[in-house]
């Protein structure tokens, strides 16, 4: 059962602190009472098809959380994290949800991973006015939060599509087909790519999940004869395509997302056929004195490398920046007073800051610009980020980068 | 688009169709003899295909052998999960509405689903099977593995029918299946047979599963997602009719493959449905009520 050992006692425990149990089912809705700590909600794809990157994106949650109540806590006030596992399955995803808005009475939800999974949560969490941050790509997001309370620290698909394109061009590509898994986020991938790409579309499909074989499919793709296929995709479908198109005999280059396109991949299905594949995947704010931090931290917390698992980054961000905006809607603010101060202390004009510490400190002289672990982090109108992204190339069987793009 | 793009799909359809009916072969059988449509059969496939990989990854030194006893394995402990839900699960509620039995089975699925992920984990797993490329017969492409499913499939259809028509066994099963009470009082021993069949259903989901992970990949979620198109070519086929289950199958897969170029890939699934629909409109009982069936 490893997947799912990250409950909520494992992540009070990890946080050390007793009062948790006392304070289930407080009757103040949101309110931060000065004493009682602020409740934050961590939602995460404990187990599930993203339980590769869960735990980790908890214990980074939790380890920002542990950094912000060593510096004294956010406007006077404590952080309680209280973990729950979305399954990477809405059904169970929209059930913590409500737990964790109705009994725990949380002023934020941080770290929805999958698209389908923060589809279905935002509708609780808008109507009850919690803030809502997510690492998920789908477009929709963007144009669904029109109470401007949902936060997005990964790329969205669109900007997916538009390195995709990037990187087509670098690599000198004049005709491409492409593949999308049949859901937001697969289809935003390959629309963002076909949007924004000079070069011709010689074939485009969208496919089911969860077909026995693919082979109709790559049948039409191939049939055009494409320099690339580009994918929208994900691991378990990724891997059927790839070993088929081998077998068909194809010839064409991928560019595969990095969440599709990973050692997983390369295990599954052993190095000649992945010879070659770029996958793409958006990096970390790696050059940043942020990244540095929380990279040392996650080491001693996990025993891996921040670089193993970006999302556990946006995470922390996530944790860091809703903590500055607590401390700079000052003292006694609600989830709203918050959630309108996020742009505040993430977008530019402001003394640029790396840690928790040293924002609080520089919010006492002036406005401050977080520059986060997983990014800039400065949010535009949508409340989305735009990360870097990082192209690599598949090589006798390892992933090796090969250039950072920025769009 | 040319004829030789459209034989290509029907060959795809096909595969499909003979995978999703060596399922449905198992899930007939059940529905022919015990009366209920048993939803567990998709998640003990899921168990078949998980054991053939725990052995095949111990012994993959021994190269396509290796696959071999893979199967075998796969078979005897699905037969065995299938088995031991009958004796568990299904034995007593065997005197009951047929829609017990299918909750039951649903739930049966459910707890097969969360043992292995307990102790397997989510992860995606893989047979190791060194990749050959397609073979060319005429315009056709084939994958050589393809070429086993539909061997294999058809092996096993005829496998059924001799045991059915041809074994005391199978003319027992017949008996309970045409009137449990009848065949009770004539001496037919109601919960051995009954344990042959559930055997031979598990074996059966067992290879489908065995297969479905060799042409795709592993995941805990795989049977499940066989389990509706086994339905419907359970139905498609007049239910117990473990011909008509393979043919439905095959049907059905064929239909949705060769739509594609008229419907696109997002909708082909729904065209199987529509088929089936359109079938059972003209004949409610299935295609092949009248023909060899389990009774």
């Amino acid at each position: 059962m490893k997947n799912l050992q990250m409950n909520r006692r494992h992540v009070l425990a990890g946080l050390g602190t007793t009062a948790a149990l006392a304070t289930v089912g407080l009757p103040v809705k949101h309110a931060r009472a000065a004493g009682s700590p602020a409740m934050i909600g961590a939602l995460n794809p404990v187990s599930g098809a993203g339980s590769a990157y869960g735990s980790g994106m908890q214990k980074a949650i939790i380890m920002a959380a542990e950094e912000i109540n060593a510096a004294g806590g956010a406007a006077g006030q404590m952080i309680e994290v209280i973990g729950e596992d979305t399954q990477t399955s809405p059904e169970a995803a929209v059930n913590a949800a409500k737990k964790l808005v109705e009994v725990n009475n949380v002023g934020a939800i941080l770290g929805t991973w999958s698209s389908g999974v923060t589809l279905a949560v935002m509708p609780i969490t808008t109507a009850a006015g919690v803030p809502l941050m997510c690492t998920s790509g789908a477009p929709a997001i963007s144009t669904e939060d029109k109470a401007d309370l949902v936060w997005r620290f990964q790329a969205t698909n669109d900007r997916f599509g538009r390195a995709f394109a990037k990187i087509a061009d670098r690599e000198g590509y004049k005709t491409a087909a492409t593949m999308a898994f049949n859901n937001a986020s697969g289809i935003g991938n390959t629309e963002g790519f076909k949007k924004s790409w000079g070069g011709e579309i010689v074939g485009d499909v969208v496919y089911e999940p969860k077909r026995p074989s693919y082979r109709s499919e790559l049948q039409q793709v191939m049939a055009s004869n494409p320099d690339v296929i580009v994918m929208g995709s994900y691991l378990p479908d990724t891997t059927i395509i790839l070993r088929e198109w081998f077998q068909l005999g194809g010839k064409n280059k991928w560019i595969i997302p990095g969440w599709a396109a990973n050692d997983k991949l390369v295990e599954a299905l052993g190095a000649e056929v992945c010879e070659g594949v770029i996958s793409v995947e958006s990096v970390s704010n790696e050059s940043a004195e942020s990244y540095a931090h929380f990279d040392k931290g996650y080491q001693a917390a996990t025993g891996s490398p921040a670089s193993s698992n970006v999302y556990a980054a946006m995470t922390y961000d996530m944790m860091i920046v809703w903590g500055l905006a607590m401390a700079a809607a000052g003292e006694g603010a609600d989830s709203a007073a918050v959630n309108a101060k996020l742009r505040d202390v993430g977008n530019p004009d402001g003394a640029e800051v790396y840690t928790f510490a040293d924002g609080v400190e520089a919010l006492k002289s002036g406005p401050i610009n977080y520059q986060g672990a997983s990014s800039r982090l400065d949010f535009d109108e949508y409340g989305d980020v735009t990360p870097d992204f990082g192209m690599s190339v598949i090589k006798d069987g390892k992933i090796e980068r090969v250039a950072v793009v920025s769009i | 688009m040319t004829v030789a793009y459209l034989m290509n799909l029907a060959v795809n359809g096909a595969v499909e169709g003979l995978l999703v009916g060596l399922l449905a072969l198992a899930v007939t059988l059940v529905f022919g003899v015990a009366r209920f449509p048993n939803a567990s059969a998709g998640d003990v496939a899921m168990v078949g295909a998980y054991s053939g990989w725990l052995l095949q990854s111990a012994i993959v030194s021994l190269g396509p052998l290796s696959l071999v006893f893979a199967g075998v394995t796969a078979m005897a402990s699905a037969a065995l999960v299938s088995l031991a839900l009958y004796w568990l699960v299904f034995r007593a509620l065997s005197g009951r509405v047929g829609v017990y039995a299918l909750i039951a089975s649903i739930g049966a699925a459910f707890v097969l689903r969360s043992v292995v992920t307990f102790f397997l984990g989510h992860d995606q797993q893989v047979f190791a099977v060194p990749l050959t490329r397609a073979l060319s017969i005429g315009p056709l492409r084939v994958l050589p593995i393809d070429l086993w499913v539909g061997a294999i499939a058809l092996a096993a259809m005829v496998c059924v029918f001799v045991i059915l028509r041809m074994t005391a066994m199978g003319r027992r099963m017949r008996a309970i299946a045409d009137n449990p009470q009848l065949a009770m009082v004539s001496g037919i021993p109601a919960a051995r047979t009954m344990s042959g069949l559930w055997l031979m259903a598990g074996a059966l989901s067992g290879l489908a599963g065995c297969l479905l992970g060799l042409k795709t990949v592993i995941a805990p979620e795989m049977g499940w997602d066989l389990l509706l198109p086994a339905f419907a070519a359970t139905i498609l086929g007049s239910v117990g009719n473990p011909l008509g289950a393979v043919i439905g199958g095959v049907i059905i897969g064929i239909a949705q493959e060769v739509s594609t170029p008229f419907v696109g890939f997002t909708y082909k699934i729904a065209i199987g449905f529509v088929v089936m629909l359109l079938v059972l409109l003209v004949r409610p009982e299935g295609l092949f009520v009248a023909r060899a069936r389990v009774r």
